[in-house]
């Protein structure tokens, strides 16, 4: 289990220069430069911006020379927001969108976790039609339509809660639920069909035979089994709410990461792109780590030489 | 050793499927929804057309009825700001979304359940591999992948032959439609991913269980026992996540639209008419309620019919 | 079962019928829209649009940016909060040069950085090379490319000396400059500045060797010469004393003191540069000379201004503070603007569809011209467009006046130039097209409907260029026309893609011809655009840097150009050039209306619309008007508490006085007028 553990923890950081590499490719495929604007350049401006961040170099120059510093931990500074360090965006960006993200996620988990796992305990009873209903409405009302509705009904009908900003507790208690929506739905229908899988598997008939009681079978045995599509599903899904949530914090007027990428992207701001990019690879990598291991806890069957 | 005897007689898997499904009326609800939508947005707009002389894209010659009207007899849904009648836009905006549910759906099925398996039964090194290979491409940003795939196929510099191709696909040289495939395409390589992942996680689980262990002992080659024995037995996740994926790929399309890298205008789909109608909840409620309705009843739909399913297929439930 | 599915249906209808019965509740007879509660703390807050890109006032040229450096920058001269023509600033006054190409500005005594450290003409000096600099990398350099050498400079060009003299650009085909009397004391460097132009070539050795392999008179003359660099010392700028500067230019402009109020032309502090290098524009180094001060920097949250006591006209600042707030969202705006968080935002942020409901907040709602225009250009390079009379097909068949009713918030173009925001202009523009009628001897309703909407003739010209229009009951159609030749390309966002469809739709409705739409990501479709790749038409937006017509005009001038249609024509260049070496500003007006004239019968571009302000402030802000440019001297903008004192009927704030400002405004221009 560690070698497992240390060999995948070896492979991350070729793994992140290996996404950083074929981004950055793409973004030199990408048509525009970050400093296209409405009004076209005159030619000795753009030969001066050129030749000062090396574009005027061969190719295979400017890879060696970026790759060079990011291995070194250096992503250096962004092109759009000058005078502004990568590492110094991401760091100080990341706070606002891990709140969000995680007090999103956990509100989605305690919901999805209790509505999934009641509802496939009590099969078509009216709970699990009712919760099932209610997280397909979370499903199918995207987050910016629900975002300004709650605005609509919390900022302007009740006058409750700010409208948008960040500032203090009220005002992520929107954006936390917005977030969490989609998410809880996502959980819940997984964590019941996970659980009805589970129910009526072997193992749980052995434990009910052997005369476990019920409240016993479900919180020893079966929740483990049934939670695995839902830690499959988190993985990947938490790595990128911490790197922020686009729609969220473009309704919300939220300074985090996700939209800063976005823009970044849009900007062709490239060693802001690579940066976020290699930042989210990791946490990517690392949590899909954490949920192999886990499935290793939650399900004795599940081994990995 | 059940289940061996039922898959001699494969055949019979389906119709007993079907029997079971049919006998689950919320699963024939939705069922019936769907069929009903598909029917309503393949001939819909033709009859609109026919009736009333609205499309989609026609925006009143009188000025005075360039507005958002609200539903009337002339416009059930009412109109948007251009006062282009909302239920031809619904109905041509399914088309897309549809398709694109269908699609990309479809796409991570087939990719992602047999990817998925594979890298979880054989475990070990190849597993290793092959998850890895999700996670690089999990990490590289989809927008810029999609913003490179359109200036390459898209713009002026596509080449001859990709242009010939999406003409001869999208019908007479029509540029919008070319993006549309694109987009496709572009949702479709990024949604398999998660349902990669959640197969995986499932089939880690079920393959050292008695019935693999028999099947091995019995001979069955490794892709019988991955696709007839193992991707069986964990299609309940399957479908439920891939029920899941078709409103994460239509809001995944509406944010692509929002950057102007999804549907060509004038065309509409059921997210871009929800994100355009939401801006104007408080004075035109309907631009929103009859888009959201349609999408959120068909999303509905598609769940009950995924559920029951689920439930028709499952191999475990067919024993009692 | 049916229990069931009703109770899912419940929660639909639940939850959609609430949205319904809010649509109709939501619009209340409110005078005001949404919270109106003047701020006690004295200090405004503002939304500017996107994040800015930094706060170095030569690197980015931004909207957004430009107003926030109008609170912490200072320059020559200031934009009038009303119609942005210049005040003084850090000059007190000024003295024009017969040629109006050579300025002296007389700086006031008591200017002050924000470290104490008194401003002079030698900051002025630094400030000006610095913008022009190669490693500045700053884009708008262009807009000071006026000034003597500053484009040579820019662009690393050398001077040809052969023995002791200087080889002269008028002996290899430039412009002569017109001999200059010049004002204020001679000194050596006037001396040199007012010589002459030199010849200047590239600095790059192997593009110098093309270019002088390219002219035999020019290759001869280089033989044995040495080329000198030409250094940030030889651009037209001198501190005459420590109050004194003037600026020479290579030609008269005379739009030039306008164009000073730019925030390319503003004052960086050489003290924190040199320090600090390019770190000297964040929050621990930074150094200003605006009215306000940098107190605290949260990107992408909030930009945190304060009174500066150094200021030299501190007592006439009446805000104690203002708040930038980067948001870009407009719904989201809107929302922050109803719940009383903002006090007033940023240009083109109500959404169309809101726009009907904003009026009726008659004392909040800004709409007033722009000094920017919407078009679409052609590709003038590519067919089917490089024949003028499908071009002119396509223009006339756009309904001009329903698109800007359709808009809102737009008034109708049919020029190049908006009307309303140059009013001698258009005086010249009638004048000229007088004159042209005059001189064609047609009838006056022939000039008139030169390019209006009239969708008869539209046909019959597409018809008459090959391509038959049919009709077929009420609608038409042109079966040949080749579409798939053809898109209107344009960036995504829902005001573009508004104006495009119903564009579309006026096409297939008058013309028969459904050409495909192209909305593309921003930064493809610029390279789509700037490289002229693009097929058939691309959506344009084009706001004037400055308060004269050439900023329009200029588009369509020299190669390659900012009009991005691939348009280059030697008439139309030299009816610019000869327009602005005529020193009569009236008759220089007719000039550049007549090549307005000649360009649009051309028809590079189909007009579109003169774009409104369309924003909003709270009736307690005063002092802040909805100026061409959405550019505001914060210095004037003060926050009434008393509400009888509050804006009422907005619509009037333009020729409404209101004493204060008027009072302030004199006692600053009093030196201006005082040195005239």
């Amino acid at each position: 289990m560690l070698s497992f553990i240390i060999r995948r923890l070896l492979i991350i950081i070729p793994m992140a220069l290996l996404v950083v590499t074929l981004t950055w490719g793409l973004v030199r495929i990408a048509p525009g430069n970050f400093y296209s604007a409405e009004k076209k350049l005159p030619p000795a401006v753009e030969a001066n911006i050129r030749k000062k961040y090396g574009l005027d170099q061969p190719w295979y120059t400017q890879y060696g020379m970026m790759m060079s510093n990011i291995v070194r931990g250096d992503f250096g500074d962004s092109l759009k927001y000058q005078g502004q360090s990568v590492n110094e965006i991401i760091w100080r960006h990341l706070p606002y969108s891990a709140v969000i993200g995680l007090l999103g996620y956990l509100l989605a988990l305690a919901l999805g976790l209790t509505a999934g796992t009641i509802a496939a305990l009590k099969q078509n009873s009216g709970f699990d039609y009712g919760s099932m209903s209610l997280a397909m409405l979370g499903l199918s009302v995207p987050n910016f339509v629900l975002g300004p509705i709650l605005v609509l009904i919390f900022s302007f009908w009740f006058y409750l809660l700010p409208p948008a900003r960040w500032g203090g507790v009220s005002s992520i208690i929107l954006p936390v639920i917005t977030l969490s929506a989609i998410y809880a739905a996502y959980i819940a229908r997984l964590t019941r069909a996970g659980m009805l899988e589970v129910m009526r598997s072997d193992y749980i008939r052995t434990a009910r035979a052997k005369g476990l009681d019920e409240k016993t079978v479900l919180l020893r045995h079966a929740i483990r089994g049934g939670l695995i599509p839902v830690l499959s599903f988190t993985g990947p899904a938490l790595a990128a709410l911490l790197a922020g949530t686009v729609v969220v914090e473009k309704v919300f007027a939220i300074p985090g990461l996700g939209n800063i990428f976005i823009q970044a992207v849009l900007n062709r701001d490239e060693p802001l792109i690579l940066g976020v990019v290699a930042f989210l690879s990791i946490l990517i990598m690392i949590f899909n780590l954490i949920v192999d291991i886990a499935y290793g806890f939650l399900d004795p069957r599940i081994r990995y030489e | 050793m059940a289940e061996n005897i039922e898959i001699v007689k494969g055949a019979s898997l389906w119709r007993d499927a079907w029997r079971r499904l049919r006998r689950n009326k919320l699963a024939m609800f939705g069922l019936g929804v769907i069929a009903l939508m598909v029917v309503a947005v393949i001939i819909g707009p033709m009859i609109i057309k026919w009736t009333t002389g609205y499309t989609y894209d026609w925006i009143p010659t009188d000025n005075n009825l360039v507005k958002a009207m609200p539903p009337s007899f002339r416009h059930l849904m009412g109109t948007d700001d251009a006062g282009r009648d909302i239920l031809a836009r619904v109905l041509q905006g399914g088309r897309i979304s549809l398709m694109v549910g269908v699609i990309s759906t479809t796409v991570s099925l087939i990719i992602g359940v047999s990817y998925g398996a594979t890298a979880g039964y054989l475990g070990g090194r190849i597993d290793n591999l092959m998850m890895r290979v999700v996670d690089i491409l999990y990490s590289i940003p989809y927008i810029l992948i999609v913003i490179v795939l359109l200036s390459v196929f898209g713009g002026p510099s596509t080449p001859d032959w990709i242009q010939w191709l999406s003409t001869t696909l999208g019908g007479a040289g029509n540029q919008g439609l070319s993006q549309i495939f694109l987009l496709f395409f572009a949702l479709g390589l990024v949604s398999w991913l998660t349902m990669a992942r959640v197969v995986r996680g499932q089939i880690l689980s079920l393959k050292n269980q008695e019935f693999v262990l028999a099947a091995k002992a019995t001979g069955v080659s490794t892709f019988g026992i991955i696709f007839r024995h193992l991707v069986p037995n964990a299609l309940g996740p399957v479908i439920v996540y891939a029920t899941l994926t078709v409103p994460s790929v239509m809001l995944t399309e509406a944010f692509l639209s929002y950057l102007g890298l999804g549907v060509q205008p004038p065309y509409a789909s059921w997210g871009s008419l929800a994100s355009d109608g939401v801006k104007n909840i408080a004075i035109f409620p309907w631009q929103l309620l009859f888009p959201g309705l349609t999408m959120a009843l068909t999303l509905f739909s598609l769940n009950f019919l995924g559920d029951g399913l689920r439930d028709a297929l499952d191999p475990q439930t067919r024993k009692f | 079962m049916m229990a069931l599915r009703k109770v899912s249906k419940f929660y639909v209808l639940m939850f959609f019928g609430s949205l319904l019965v809010n649509g109709c509740t939501s619009s209340a007879n409110s005078r005001y829209f949404g919270k109106t509660v003047a701020p006690k703390d004295n200090i405004l807050r503002y939304v500017t649009g996107s994040e800015p890109e930094t706060l170095d006032p030569h690197i980015s040229s931004g909207q957004p940016e430009a107003r926030i450096y109008m609170a912490i920058y200072e320059g020559l001269v200031e934009y009038g909060p009303k119609d942005m023509q210049p005040i003084p600033s850090i000059a007190k006054s000024w003295e024009i040069s017969s040629n109006v190409d050579e300025f002296v500005f007389h700086l006031r005594d008591n200017a002050k950085w924000s470290d104490g450290t008194p401003i002079t003409a030698n900051d002025f000096v630094y400030s000006f090379r610095r913008g022009f600099a190669a490693d500045t990398l700053s884009s708008s350099t262009e807009l000071g490319f006026f000034i003597k050498y500053a484009e040579a400079f820019n662009g690393g060009q050398v001077f040809v000396k052969k023995g002791d003299t200087f080889l002269l650009a008028k002996d290899f085909g430039g412009e002569e400059q017109k001999p200059s009397p010049g004002i204020g004391p001679d000194t050596d460097f006037h001396k040199f500045v007012q010589s002459p132009i030199r010849l200047t070539l590239d600095g790059d050795e192997k593009k110098r060797a093309k270019q002088i392999d390219a002219d035999p008179k020019l290759k001869a003359a280089v033989a044995g010469a040495e080329f000198v660099e030409v250094k940030a010392e030889d651009i037209g700028v001198e501190a005459v004393d420590n109050y004194t500067l003037r600026v020479t230019l290579r030609q008269p402009a005379p739009f030039f003191i306008g164009l000073l109020a730019h925030q390319f032309f503003r004052l960086v502090p050489k003290q924190a540069i040199d320090k600090w290098g390019k770190e000297w524009s964040r929050k621990e180094h930074i150094v200003t000379c605006g009215a306000f001060r940098i107190k605290d920097i949260r990107p992408y949250d909030a930009l945190i201004l304060e009174r500066d006591p150094n200021y030299w006209d501190a007592g006439n600042v009446h805000l104690d503070g203002i708040e930038f707030y980067p948001v870009e969202d407009n719904a989201t705006i809107l929302n922050l603007y109803k719940g009383g968080v903002i006090d007033a935002f940023l240009n083109h942020t109500v959404l169309t569809s809101w726009i009907d409901e904003a009026k009726k907040f008659k004392d909040e709602y800004m709409n007033f011209p722009e000094n920017a225009t919407a078009y679409y250009s052609f590709n003038v390079t590519k067919p089917p467009f490089n024949d003028i009379k499908l071009r002119k097909a396509f223009a006339m068949a756009v309904d001009n006046n329903a698109l800007s009713d359709f808009r809102k918030v737009t008034k109708p173009l049919y020029d190049l130039t908006p009307s309303g925001i140059f009013p001698d202009y258009d005086k010249a523009r009638a004048k000229v097209s007088e004159d042209l009628r005059k001189e064609r001897n047609v009838s006056p309703d022939v000039l008139a409907k030169l390019g209006k909407f009239d969708a008869e003739q539209a046909r019959k010209t597409l018809t008459e260029a090959g391509f038959p229009v049919q009709k077929n009951g009420d609608r038409y159609s042109c079966p040949t026309f080749p579409t798939d030749q053809v898109s209107l390309m344009f960036n995504t966002n829902e005001n573009n893609r508004a104006i495009a469809e119903f564009v579309q739709a006026q096409w297939r409705q008058n013309l028969g011809v459904t050409v495909p739409l192209k909305s593309q990501e921003f930064k493809t479709f610029l390279k789509d655009r700037h490289e002229v790749q693009y097929i058939g038409l691309a959506q344009s937006l084009w706001s004037g840097d400055y308060m004269d017509p050439y900023t329009f005009l200029g588009l369509h001038y020299g190669y390659p150009n900012n009009g991005d249609t691939g348009f280059n024509d030697p008439k139309y260049n030299k009816m610019l050039d000869d327009a602005n070496a005529e020193l009569d500003p009236a008759k220089r007006y007719e000039m550049l209306a007549r090549a307005e004239f000649y360009l649009m019968e051309q028809q590079p571009s189909i007009p579109l619309t003169i774009n409104a302000t369309n924003w909003m402030k709270k009736p307690y802000v005063k002092g802040m008007y909805p100026n061409p440019g959405t550019l505001i001297p914060w210095k004037f903008v003060y926050i009434e508490q008393d509400p009888t004192k509050w804006h009422k009927d907005i619509e009037n704030v333009m020729i409404e006085s209101d004493p204060q400002v008027e009072k302030q405004l004199q006692e600053l221009t009093a030196t201006q007028k005082a040195a005239k």
